[in-house]
Formats: C-alpha cells, structure tokens, sequence
C-alpha cells in the first residue's frame, strides 16, 4: 500500500467523531492495561469502573459466566476481582468498554456476529495460551478482542467501499479480508492500525491488530500475532466467524503462524488440536450467550 | 400412605439440561483417551445416559463405582466396549453431518476435480468404509447426483461401501428406510431420490443403487485391505472404535495407502485420528475437520 493511501487512512480516522458512545472508562482503562501489572492497583480499577454504572452492572453479570469461571455472581467489583484476579477483571471490563464504543446506527455487518467472532477470538486465544506454558492468557485475550476493531473504523468512515467488500465475501465466499482488498485496496488491518495508534494502544496490540492477516510483516510481538491468527481461523472454521460460509480449507500446522508460534512456545507440538477443536465447539453456546447479554443492546439498535 | 420403595440399584441418571456429576467428565476423558471420541459438554447427558444403561445391567449404583468398573476392574476393557457399543449405537442417519457434506461438494469436490483434471483421469472412488445399512453410501451417491450436471459432468463416480455384518451389508443393499434414518433428509432429496415402500418407509432409486457397490470386508484383513487402492475419499466413520491401539494404526496406515495423494479421509464428527499417523494433516472446514493425504503439486509430503 503507498505512503498516501496510508496517510489517507490516518487522517480520516483522526477526523472521526462519532463515537459518542465511548464510556469514558475505556481510555484510561485501555492505557492502564497497557502499562506493567504491578502498576495497576485494584483500587483504581475499581474507582475507574464505579464513574459508570452501566458498565459495572455488565462487567458483573459477565463474570458470573462459565467461560470466566465463576459459578455464581460476584456481588461487587472488588468482589469479582478477588475471586477472579485483578487481570481477569481487566480484561471482562475492556469487553464491556469495547461494547459500547461504537454508535449502534453505524453498523454495517451484524454487531452480533462481529461481537462473537471477536469474543470467541478472544476466549481461544486465552484458552490457547493456557496450552502453552509460557504464554499469558490475559494479554492473548486482549489482542484476540481487539485485533478486527479495523472493522469499526470501515463502518464508519469507509461504509460505501465496505458495503461493497462485504458483499463480494458473502456472495464469492471468500475470506472478508481477500474481498476488502480486491475491492477497496486495504483491509480491516490498516484502518485498524490508524485507530490503535489513534488511541494509543500497546506496540503488542497495535502489531496484532496490523498484522493478524500478514504475520511475516510482524515484527513488535510475533508469536502473539501468530497466536491471534491461528485462534482467528480456528474461529472462523467452527462457527464463529462473520456469519456466512467461507469456502476454503485451513491446514493450522502448516500455517506459517504455527511454525512461528512453535518456535517460541515447544509445548505447542504436544498440543491436540482436534481435542482443542471440540472444546471451543462446547464454548460456542455460552459466547452466543454472553453476546447478547454484554452487547444485545447494540444489536438491537442496529437492527432497527 | 406407603411410598414404594426405591430399588436400591436404580442409577442416578442426570437429563438434558440438569448438572452432571463431574465423574462423567473423567469417564469422557477416557473414553476420548482409549476411543477418540469426544463427547462434549453439551452432550455429556448422552453420555451419562449410556452409562446409566450400563450401571443399570451391572447393578451398579452411583457413577463413581461405575468409574471404578471401567478403571480398576479386571473386565474393564470389556465393560468399556460395552459402554462404547451403548454411545455409538442409533448415531447414524442420511445426512447426518450436514458440515461435512458442504466441504465435499464446496472445497473438496473442486480441488480433487481440478488435480484429477490435471492427471487427465475422470474418474472419482469413494469408500465408504463401514457403512453399516448404507445411509452414509447413499448419502454420498445422491450428492454425487447432484453434481452430475456441473462439477462431475462426463466423470464416472464409483462408491463402495463394506462393512463386517453380512446382516447390515444385505439390509444396505434392500436401501429401505424409515423415519428415523429420514430424520435429516429434506423433501427435495427425498422426492428426488425415493420411491414409496408403503406409508412408513421409502427405498432409495435404482440411480442412486446404481452408483454404490455394497461387499463385505473385515477391515483387519490385510490381504483384502492392500486391494482397496486408488480412493479419492475414504469414510469411516465410528468404526476404529472398536480396535485397540495397534490394530487401529494398522487400518489408519492402510487407509492412507489406499488413498490417491490429494485424497481425504474423514471420521465420524466427534472423532479423532489423535496420535495414530503422522502423514495425514488434520485439516478444518467451516463446522467439520477431515485428513488430508497432501497432493504431489502441493509440496507438503
């Protein structure tokens, strides 16, 4: 892509103000997140959760699912962080932020579907990361719900060009990020960078969100972006996808993500993939559910 | 008032929707362990079921003790086979895995059409192997059917179907069916494709016979399984359950050996290949995974 196209792309997403929206917790959350874990102190959390009742509420009955653990409901934030740990905690209230910082009107795919897919992205990449000794599961969920918000941004300030890229995926069945740049020239991944940047995001994440379709380009956190691929196809194959059939075949082993991921973590190679597959199958139903009590709302709206 | 008393075997059984004890995660465990099926969460009840039948032979009156039987006794293997017979029994039907028929007719069946092309050969094999009374074999030749008129236009199709039973074998060849091995299948499939036995139960078209030769073979038979060469796709689906370790490598080698490089092999939808052959790549379709023997052009032996 050519250094004006790029350009382009930036300006217009700094141009953007409509996300009225955003909870005013999202930021400071989002930058809290990025900094090291000894900085971040429960209290805090919890001051910054208590400005928003609505997200607080959520974050609440979100904890309460089985995908995070726990059989009952906490009865406080502070409670939830102490059964669950301050990282868990972080990472249900960004779900919950991220819910909400998007204008409902706007939406041009199903909120949903994106809110699954990105979701259940989320809950394999922390359930894979749990495979892997060595990785942290809480930063894997973070980069696998953050890593299509470039989706957001083609619905808000590209929505004719996008319109016609969805189009063209659904009916050729082909992958959304192949239809965006055979339509549009970029993909989710470029707008999404702008954003991230926009926003200040961790190099980590800024560097999933650019690169989780072109993982060779990658170059802050490689294994991560390797991750987030293998968890995104993985999703997209068992149900949580973009909501329509992409025809093709996906051999995860010899992905280059998993020669690149396998090489940092070797207890990749005892890992049983077709095991791992089943068991995201038994989450499908809960993500389904957790959509629609975090996000259902938005749904809503944009259906009317 | 008496109550009747309760008799003192009668097992714990949980339903649909209702907790079940976390014994029977261990039993899926093993049961994944020993057999490669998986059953999952939301089907654990099926599995407690079956367990429950099994305690209720045995007198056995809480799960943990049916545990005990399937771990520590000197029959376990036994009782095992016996609880795998009671999971796996009644699973089969046309059309049961919906996934699995649209990768064939949408992925596959376009990239093996494309490799044969190359080769110059028009010809397609099929095994389905353990097709019990033929739903899965005629499932496969009426889809087959359908693409007659575009993507196999001018191709000969060919699909055997064996199985071990004489019994099922001969039943498969009748092709009768009744309600429940219809369950799945549309109206448009079976105007198509059937012809009115009487009020309960429909035969499939001479067409759709036509296409799959039915033979009894014993899978173990090694003489007999170093003839089945040249396959483009091989079925077996809930079958290598029954083998032990060793005799279930044997099949899977002879398996990949029967297949054309290029071919795909598929198992039952809660099945895995686990640890049993290092050749075949696990491949995912949208809902459904199969084994890939890769092709020559692909670079991937």
């Amino acid at each position: 892509m050519t250094t004006s196209f790029t350009a382009t792309i930036r300006e217009r997403v700094q141009r953007i103000d409509t996300m009225p929206a955003i909870p005013a917790v999202f930021l400071p959350l989002l930058k809290m997140l990025s900094s090291s874990t000894e900085e971040v102190k429960v209290d805090e959390v919890v001051r910054l959760v208590s400005y928003d009742n609505t997200i607080a509420a959520q974050c609440l009955r979100v904890a309460s699912s089985p995908l995070f653990g726990l059989a009952q409901l906490p009865k406080s934030i502070k409670g939830a962080v102490i059964s669950l740990g301050l990282r868990r905690v972080e990472t249900i209230l960004l779900t919950c932020c991220l819910g909400q910082a998007f204008p409902a009107e706007k939406w041009l795919l199903d909120p949903a579907v994106f809110w699954r897919h990105s979701l259940g992205c989320a809950m394999v990449c922390r359930k894979f990361s749990e495979k892997l000794a060595a990785a942290d599961g809480e930063r894997a969920y973070m980069a696998g719900l953050m890593h299509d918000i470039g989706f957001m941004v083609n619905c808000l300030v590209f929505s004719k060009e996008f319109t016609l890229a969805t189009e063209r995926a659904y009916r050729e069945e082909i992958p959304l990020d192949e239809a965006e740049r055979a339509t549009m020239g970029f993909t989710h991944c470029e707008t999404g960078q702008a954003l991230a940047e926009e926003w200040k995001l961790a190099d980590d994440i800024i560097d999933v969100i650019a690169h989780h379709h072109a993982i060779e380009q990658s170059q802050a956190a490689q294994p991560l972006v390797a991750l987030v691929h293998l968890s995104d196809l993985l999703c997209r194959m068992r149900g949580l996808g973009y909501g329509y059939y992409e025809c093709h075949k996906v051999d995860l082993i010899a992905e280059p993500a998993w020669a690149i991921l396998l090489k940092e973590h070797k207890d990749l190679e005892g890992v049983d993939l077709v095991r791992f597959t089943f068991e995201l199958d038994e989450a499908v139903e809960e993500i389904h559910t957790l959509v629609s009590t975090v996000f259902g709302s938005a749904s809503a709206l944009a259906r009317t | 008032m008496t109550m009747a008393p309760q008799p003192a075997t009668a097992p714990i059984i949980p339903t649909k929707g209702e907790a079940v004890d976390p014994v029977y995660r261990q039993i899926r465990d093993l049961v994944y362990k020993v057999s490669g099926i998986y059953k999952a969460e939301e089907k654990l009840y099926m599995l407690a079921d079956g367990c429950g039948r099994r305690m209720k032979q045995l007198g056995t009156r809480t799960p943990r003790e049916y545990w005990d039987t399937l771990t520590a006794q000197p029959n376990r293997d036994g009782e095992l086979r016996q609880l795998l017979n009671e999971i796996t029994t009644g699973e089969t039907c046309m059309f049961r895995s919906q996934p699995q028929l649209d990768a064939l007719r949408k992925v596959i069946l376009p990239e093996v059409v494309a490799e044969k092309t190359k080769q110059i050969t028009k010809r397609l094999r099929i095994w389905s192997a353990g097709c019990s009374t033929g739903e899965e074999s005629y499932t496969l030749a009426m889809n087959m059917l359908e693409e007659s008129e575009r993507l196999l236009k001018g191709w000969t199709v060919e699909i055997l179907a064996t199985d071990l039973n004489d019994r099922s074998v001969e039943a498969a060849k009748a092709g009768v069916y009744g309600d429940y091995a219809l369950r799945s299948t549309t109206d448009y499939f079976k105007r198509k494709y059937f012809l009115a036995v009487d009020d309960k139960k429909l035969q499939v078209r001479p067409e759709v016979k036509k296409l799959v030769t039915f033979n009894r073979l014993n899978l173990q038979d090694d003489s007999r399984m170093l003839f089945m060469k040249g396959m483009d796709l091989i079925f077996c689906c809930n079958v290598l359950i029954y083998f032990d370790g060793a005799s279930k490598a044997k099949v899977v080698n002879h398996f990949f050996s029967n297949l054309n490089f290029g071919g795909y092999f598929f198992l039952g939808t809660s099945e895995s290949l686990m640890n049993l052959n290092d050749q075949f790549h696990l491949v995912h379709f949208p809902g459904t995974i199969a084994y890939w023997k890769p092709s020559l052009s692909s670079g991937r032996l």
